[in-house]
């Protein structure tokens, strides 16, 4: 079979570039679950709402780059802590269903927000990352998606690290495997909710940023979010490596999908995956598999 | 949970309920028997928003000049208007709500999946004459909508007038065509396709996105190995266009690029950034701005409103000139008001003069009004500027 | 005041209107549901009929979601698929609109339980996941399959027939929906006298020790599937009939998202709550439409129209957190309250 090797190592390199970010908003994700136990399917609205704030501070304001970044982040942190103090604080000890609930009414409540004060017109964000493709070999990879790349394996490492080493992070693996044991160890488990919920909206932020000044930013950017679903899926709800692994797949899979057999089967590729995992894998590649006692 | 929260919450919404009780019943104020009513159903909010606005103004402008010049045999017209977003099932609520509290003769539709869901409904009324933002393919098929029709040429023919621009400029030359997975974005394919084939062009590359996608690197490639001579864009408004563009030119691909009509409006256009420049497409309709050729309805509108008004505007202002055409003709050749009446008075429109607002006279036969310009995107200048004559598929 | 109601017999104790007071209210009610046609308008007969259509899906997402545990988000793919069937038998063979609803509903209960087989080895939340990979699945179906379902542009439906008579707008329609939605109400509140619907609720609330109780999990959760897919079928062929078109778009995520929370708002687990839950969600909407355009928006600079749908998604989301952190078991449970202060009139609750 007479295959084009390059085409398909632009091809590859292009999926894994989009993986990379899947991986960074899967990241989030996992974040928030390993933390809290919820399932927050807002992450993609949190994504667009760490972009659009990016938007209003470098358009809106018209704030130098290295200005807007940061502030954009800090301002999504502090969102996060908001979020987790008034609405997942009270669902503590409802079902898995209730706070799942929650994030479902927290997505439409942004959307509404971000239709509101900047309309549903799709925008774009201002330029910050270089233009020249970069060439690999024969192969051309678009340099956002190559940046973006590097960004998302970069804080995944930085997260993988800093739950190894870190006191906090120690402290966040604690909490998530025991919480009455992390309790009585004196570890502060609401300020380690928090913190969880801060960190992950930032990473959401970045990851926003990112999408964003690919492909527009607009208020329907949260579907990015049922794309994120398959990936932790796949990787196991509560793993940050299966966040890395399992956006990387997805995306590759996606993008061979979309490339040999039809942009049109993209979505139907990804949600077959999720069938196939459920069936033979139900916690994922990397998830911790969950007993339950009577 | 104590008591007093629950209470107020309670009390809370019961007071809301019982307060908006009277507020429907006040709703139902007595319209005026001599008005004749132009309902919409508007996109004013939601992704179509800045049409919407537009279109909902457009309206309002062109009503106002007819009303102040007498009406139509000395009836005014009355614009009764509900914001959809975009969202065929409040459409249908409009609607419904609007023809239960007026005798409504002419209607403005926001897509074409209510156009489609609510034509059971005019045939039923039979008294409605209805266009729209639609310029599907379907509905411009005048035996299943007889009481429909669009502002100008379908989906199929706006394809059409590019792909003739293109027979003109360069004959044989290499095309590829992207479109997005959704009904808008399907809407000409199949036209292209004969199209090409009767016109000598080479259809090399069709690409389809989903309708939400955010990268389009693996597109781009597929492009490059093409190398088509003129790439065109179809179900879009915005994105991801203008990151076809940016990788496309920074891989120094040669394909001049095209867009449809919702693409093409001036704003939407330069925000896509100096890569726009250069960019082509077929408008149906003058540009707010232009100055060449005679229009006087265009130096009028732009007396009105100082300030910059979308395609979406010239739509509006367009539809209603057309519907109260229809029903000015109507009732000057003794006619009752209903909707089979209106669409033979629409149809026996020719040669009938915009103002300007489009280039040539124009005459209805079916339900759509396929004359277009291509039109090309000058960054410097921040404007679109007419790059071919007005091309007329009927004749 | 009601001081204790004695039964004489199981029948009684297991009745549904179980007081004199109860059936009294519930003869009046169903005058004023007759009644309410002839003196209401088309907007408002448009939305009863609405109502009723999302009170059929709601009730039949409540038995799956509510009773049985199993957190589905797929009711609008069941929905598409029995609107679709609808629309191609009444399209391609003008068959009986009875026979078409129960063969939309068929359909949908076989993709139900198609998509309840994995139900055993998945559990809570993955389980929820796996359905909006049904809906994905579904909507794929319908917008490709192009031979069968008209492709993206959908199928126009014509107007059902009942003996003759076309029944083309919302007055005739109201006679016939509303009362197909009352019966599956009744399905569904006697389906909790019988065994299968303990059985569902012992399934809800710990399916370890329902299976160690002999009850067999995979034949019942796939019943609780077929069941709540059979109501979606059916509710979705009175959406075809209703509105007369069928397109992909019409059965997006979304949907699913508000009949769940329709579930939510109203009660899980109660079949008045899918009443109050489903008319709750389709008239806040419509309510929230009068309220802004009476605000004096136009002194504060702004324009109603604009911030009228941004303010539904928000209070759409606003509604569903409210009600999970404040009110958990719903407007069923607010409804309770209320009677209570009734039944213990003069006492207090």
């Amino acid at each position: 079979m007479n295959i084009d090797w390059w085409l398909l190592f632009e091809i590859s390199l292009a999926g894994l570039g989009t993986g990379g970010l899947y991986a960074l908003t899967g990241l989030a994700f996992v974040m928030i679950y390993k933390a809290t136990r919820v399932v927050n399917i807002a992450i993609g609205e949190m994504l667009m709402i760490g972009a659009y704030i990016f938007f209003a501070f470098s358009a809106g304001m018209g704030l130098p780059i290295w200005l807007a970044i940061p502030g954009a982040l800090l301002v999504c942190g502090a969102f996060g802590a908001l979020v987790e103090r008034t609405m997942i604080r009270p669902m503590l000890g409802e079902s898995p269903i209730s706070s799942f609930m929650v994030t479902v009414g927290l997505s439409s409540i942004l959307v509404g927000v971000v239709e509101l004060v900047w309309t549903a017109d799709q925008q774009r964000l201002p330029e910050f990352l270089p233009t020249k493709p970069i060439e690999i070999g024969q192969a051309f990879v678009s340099p956002k998606i190559f940046y973006g790349f590097w960004i998302a394996v970069l804080l995944i490492t930085t997260v993988l690290l800093v739950f190894r080493f870190w006191r906090g992070g120690v402290a966040l693996r604690a909490t998530a495997s025991d919480q009455a044991a992390a309790y009585s160890m004196g570890i502060n488990v609401p300020r380690v909710f928090s913190l969880a919920w801060v960190v992950a909206a930032m990473i959401a932020g970045v990851a926003g940023i990112v999408v964003g000044s690919i492909g527009g930013i607009s208020s329907a950017m949260g579907i990015f979010g049922l794309s994120v679903l398959v990936v932790v899926i796949f990787g196991g709800l509560d793993s940050v490596l299966g966040a890395l692994v399992g956006g990387l797949f997805v995306g590759l899979v996606e993008a061979l999908t979309g490339f040999y057999i039809g942009g049109e089967y993209k979505i139907l590729a990804t949600f077959t995956l999720l069938v196939l995992i459920l069936v033979v894998r139900p916690y994922g590649l990397f998830g911790t598999h969950e007993i339950e006692r009577l | 949970m104590n008591r007093t929260r629950r209470n107020v919450l309670a009390s809370a919404a019961g007071a809301t309920m019982a307060a908006a009780a009277p507020a429907v019943w006040a709703q139902k104020a007595a319209a005026s028997k001599e008005d004749i009513v132009l309902g919409g159903s508007i996109p004013l909010t939601g992704v179509f928003a800045f049409a919407g606005i537009g279109i909902d103004l457009g309206i309002k402008d062109y009503l106002t000049i007819l009303n102040e010049g007498g009406g139509i045999t000395g009836r005014k017209v009355r614009y009764v208007p509900e914001d959809t977003a975009y969202k065929v099932d409040q459409s249908m609520a409009a609607f419904k709500k609007i023809t239960s509290q007026n005798k409504v003769s002419l209607y403005y539709a926001d897509s074409t999946a209510f156009c489609k869901t609510v034509n059971p409904e005019l045939e039923r009324n039979q008294n409605i004459l209805m266009t729209g933002a639609s310029f599907a393919k379907e509905i411009s098929d005048a035996q299943k909508y007889p009481l429909q029709f669009m502002v100008g040429p379908n989906y199929s023919e706006m394809v059409s007038i590019l792909l003739q621009y293109i027979a003109k400029t360069k004959p044989g030359a290499k095309i590829a065509l992207v479109y997005s997975d959704t009904e808008f974005g399907k809407d000409p394919v199949e036209a292209a396709r004969a199209e090409t084939k009767k016109l000598g062009l080479n259809l090399a590359l069709e690409i389809v996105t989903p309708p939400a996608s955010v990268d389009v690197s693996a597109e781009v490639i597929k492009l490059r190995r093409a190398d088509p001579d003129f790439t065109i864009f179809h179900g879009y408004v915005s994105a991801p266009i203008p990151e076809f563009i940016n990788q496309a030119k920074a891989l120094n691909l040669k394909t001049a690029f095209m867009g449809t009509f919702w693409s093409m409006d001036n704003q939407t256009v330069m925000r896509m950034g100096a890569q726009a420049d250069g960019f082509l497409g077929v408008m149906p309709y003058r540009y707010y701005y232009d100055t060449e050729g005679k229009s006087p309805m265009l130096e009028r509108i732009r007396k009105m409103r100082p300030e910059y008004q979308t395609t979406g505007y010239i739509q509006g202002f367009l539809s209603a000139m057309l519907l109260t055409e229809a029903a000015k003709r109507t009732l000057e050749a003794g006619n009752e008001l209903t909707g089979k009446n209106m669409k033979t008075a629409l149809s026996s429109i020719r040669n009938f003069d915009t103002g300007g607002l489009i280039g040539v006279p124009l005459s209805i036969k079916g339900n759509s009004i396929p004359i277009g310009r291509i039109y090309r995107a000058d960054f410097k200048q921040q404007k679109m500027v007419a790059a071919s004559d007005w091309i007329n598929l009927t004749q | 005041m009601r001081i204790g109601s004695a039964k004489e017999s199981y029948a009684a104790d297991t009745a549904l209107f179980d007081s004199p007071t109860q059936r009294t209210w519930l003869v009046v009610f169903a005058v004023a549901l007759c009644l309410f046609p002839f003196v209401a308008d088309d907007y408002w007969l448009y939305l009863a009929c609405l109502v009723a259509i999302n009170v059929a899906s709601t009730s039949g997402l409540n038995i799956l979601t509510g009773y049985t545990g199993l957190v589905s988000l797929g009711q609008s793919a069941f929905m598409g698929l029995g609107a679709y069937t609808v629309a191609i038998l009444q399209i391609r063979w003008g068959t009986p609109f009875l026979l078409n609803l129960l063969a939309g509903g068929f359909v949908a209960m076989l993709a139900g339980m198609l998509v309840g087989l994995p139900s055993l080895r998945v559990k809570g939340l993955y389980l929820a996941i796996a359905t909006i990979a049904a809906g994905v699945i579904a909507h794929f179906l319908f917008s490709h399959f192009t031979s069968l379902t008209g492709g993206s542009s959908g199928l126009t439906v014509p107007p059902a027939k009942l003996f003759g008579l076309e029944l083309d707008d919302s007055f005739k329609l109201y006679w016939v929906i509303v009362p197909i939605t009352g019966l599956m109400l009744l399905g569904a509140a006697n389906l909790f006298r019988t065994r299968i619907g303990r059985a569902f609720i012992a399934i809800r609330d710990r399916d370890i020790s329902a299976e160690v109780l002999g009850i067999s999990l995979l034949h019942y959760k796939l019943m609780s599937f077929a069941i709540s897919s059979f109501y979606a079928g059916v509710a979705g062929g009175l959406f075809a009939y209703f509105f007369r078109a069928v397109t992909p778009e019409s059965f997006p995520l979304v949907m699913s998202i508000f009949f769940l929370a329709a579930v939510i708002v109203g009660g899980m687990g109660s079949i008045l709550g899918s009443v109050l839950g489903a008319a709750f969600m389709t008239l806040v909407p419509e309510l929230l439409k009068l309220l802004v355009g009476w605000l004096p928006l136009e002194a504060f600079g702004g324009n109603a129209a604009l911030i009228l749908s941004p303010v539904r998604t928000i209070v759409f989301g606003l509604m569903i957190v409210l009600f999970l952190i404040f009110e958990p078991l719903g407007l069923a449970e607010m409804w309770r309250r209320v009677r209570r202060v009734f039944h213990l009139w003069p006492f207090r609750t």
